[in-house]
C-alpha cells in the first residue's frame, strides 16, 4: 500500500481542484494561477511546477523553507492565499530529476500539505503533459485551466494537452489568453496577433475564453504580487471560476 | 517534526483501509528509504499516540530502513549507499531541520551525484511503503 498516494486523495476529497496548464513554457502560466488563487477566500496555491520555480519568484519567498508540523507542511500565508511550493522544500537552487520520480513528489506534496480550512486548491502545473500530470489524475478529480499566448506554436501544443484532457472525459472551464494586447490611450494592440486560433479552440472545447493583456507595470510587482490588483487581475476577475 | 506527520498519514490511510475491510489491525510493516533519515524512535512514539481510537489501537509497527541500491542511467554504475552518504551528510548539515530528502526522498537525484560520472540521473526505489498489515 501506498500511503503518501491515499492520503493525497483524502487531502484533495471535497475539495476543489484548478490545475493551470500550458503545453509549452513562458507564457505566463504562475502567473495566472497565482492571480485565480487570490480571487476567492481560503485558498490554497500549491506550487508543483519544480522546474520553473516562478511562484517563490513572484510572492518574495525565494529560499524561504517549509516549516513541517505533525498536521505536514505548514504553509507561507500571504495575502490571504496559503501558499505551498516544491521551492519551500529544496530551497533556492536548480532541480533535475528523473520523471519516474516526479509523480512520487507531487503525491508527496500534496499528502502533506496542511489544507485545514483550505476550500479551493489552485495548482500551478509544470508546462506540457508528463508525470506530474498523470500524478494530479491519480490523485483528485481537477478543472484545468489552459493558458496560452496568441503565438501560434503555443496555441498548437495547448490544443494537444485539451485533446488529451478530452479524451479523458475532462473539459477545461476557461481557456486563458495571455499576453493578448497592450492598451494604448484607450485603444488595444494586439502585437502577436489577435489569437484567432486560440478562439476557434476555446469554442470547440466549449470553454469560456478570457483575454489578458500586458501589463507593463506588472514588473514592479514581481516579490510582492499579492498587492497586486492591476489590469490583469481585474480581467480574471469578471471570469467566473 | 516530519515523523509526525508522516505516521498520521500511515495511520489516517490504514484505519480507512480497517474501516473498509472490517478488520483490526494488529501489525504494520513500514519500509522506508535510508535518505529519509528519519528518527525511528520518534516515529514509534509518534504511531503509539496517534493510533489510539483507531483500528490500529493494538497495532505494533515494523519499521524497515531500506538500503536501496543505485544505478546510474548515464553512466551504468551500481552503487550502494557507502558511496553516496557523504553527500547526504552534507546535505543534512547545510539544510538541517528541514532537511528536504527527509520529507520527500524522491527528491534524492536532484541532490546527489553518481560518484563515478558525476550524473544526477540516478535510478533508486525511494518510495515510503506500507508492506504488509497482520489482522484480525
Ligand atoms: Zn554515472
Amino acid at each position: 500500500m501506498r500511503p503518501l498516494l491515499e492520503r493525497a486523495r483524502d487531502n484533495l476529497r471535497d475539495k476543489e481542484v484548478v490545475a493551470v496548464m500550458s503545453g509549452k513554457g513562458g507564457v505566463g502560466k504562475s502567473t495566472v494561477a497565482t492571480l485565480l488563487a487570490f480571487l476567492h477566500k481560503d485558498t490554497a496555491l500549491i506550487d508543483l511546477d519544480i522546474f520553473g520555480m516562478s511562484i517563490p519568484r513572484l510572492f518574495g519567498v525565494v529560499g524561504r523553507l517549509h516549516e513541517v508540523e505533525k498536521e505536514g507542511i505548514k504553509p507561507f500565508e500571504i495575502g490571504g492565499v496559503k501558499l505551498f511550493s516544491l521551492g519551500g522544500i529544496v530551497g533556492d537552487r536548480y532541480v533535475v530529476l528523473p520523471g519516474a520520480n516526479e509523480g512520487g513528489v507531487v503525491e508527496a506534496l500534496l499528502a502533506f500539505a496542511d489544507l485545514d480550512g483550505v476550500k479551493r486548491v489552485v495548482i500551478d502545473m509544470p508546462p506540457g503533459m508528463g508525470e506530474a500530470l498523470l500524478a494530479l489524475e491519480r490523485v483528485a478529480k481537477f478543472k484545468p485551466v489552459l493558458v496560452s499566448t496568441p503565438s501560434k506554436m503555443s496555441i498548437k501544443v495547448v490544443g494537444h494537452l485539451a485533446d488529451y484532457l478530452s479524451e479523458r472525459g475532462v473539459k477545461p472551464p476557461l481557456f486563458v489568453l495571455n499576453m493578448a494586447y497592450v492598451e494604448c490611450g484607450g485603444v488595444k494592440v494586439y502585437p502577436f496577433g489577435r489569437g484567432e486560433e486560440a478562439r476557434q479552440l476555446a469554442e470547440r472545447l466549449g470553454s469560456t475564453i478570457v483575454e489578458l493583456p500586458i501589463d507593463p507595470d506588472f514588473e514592479n510587482y514581481v516579490g510582492k504580487i499579492h498587492e497586486y490588483r492591476g489590469p490583469i487581475y481585474r480581467e480574471l476577475q469578471k471570469v467566473r471560476l | 517534526m516530519h515523523e509526525w506527520s508522516l505516521a498520521l498519514s500511515v495511520i489516517q490511510t490504514v484505519d480507512k483501509w480497517a474501516r473498509e475491510h472490517n478488520v483490526e489491525v494488529r501489525k504494520i510493516s513500514l519500509s522506508v528509504p535510508i535518505v529519509s533519515q528519519l528518527d525511528i524512535s520518534i516515529l514509534r512514539e509518534a504511531f503509539d499516540m496517534l493510533k489510539k481510537e483507531s483500528r490500529l489501537e493494538k497495532a505494533e509497527l515494523e519499521v524497515k530502513v531500506r538500503t536501496p541500491r543505485y544505478r546510474c542511467r548515464a553512466c551504468g554504475y551500481m552503487f550502494g549507499h557507502e558511496e553516496v552518504a557523504s553527500q547526504i551528510e552534507a546535505l543534512v548539515g547545510k539544510y538541517g531541520e528541514e532537511y528536504p530528502l527527509h520529507l520527500v526522498p524522491e527528491l534524492l537525484p536532484a541532490f546527489v551525484k553518481c560518484p563515478k560520472c558525476g550524473s544526477h540521473d540516478i535510478e533508486a526505489d525511494l518510495s515510503i511503503q506500507v508492506e504488509q498489515i497482520e489482522t484480525v
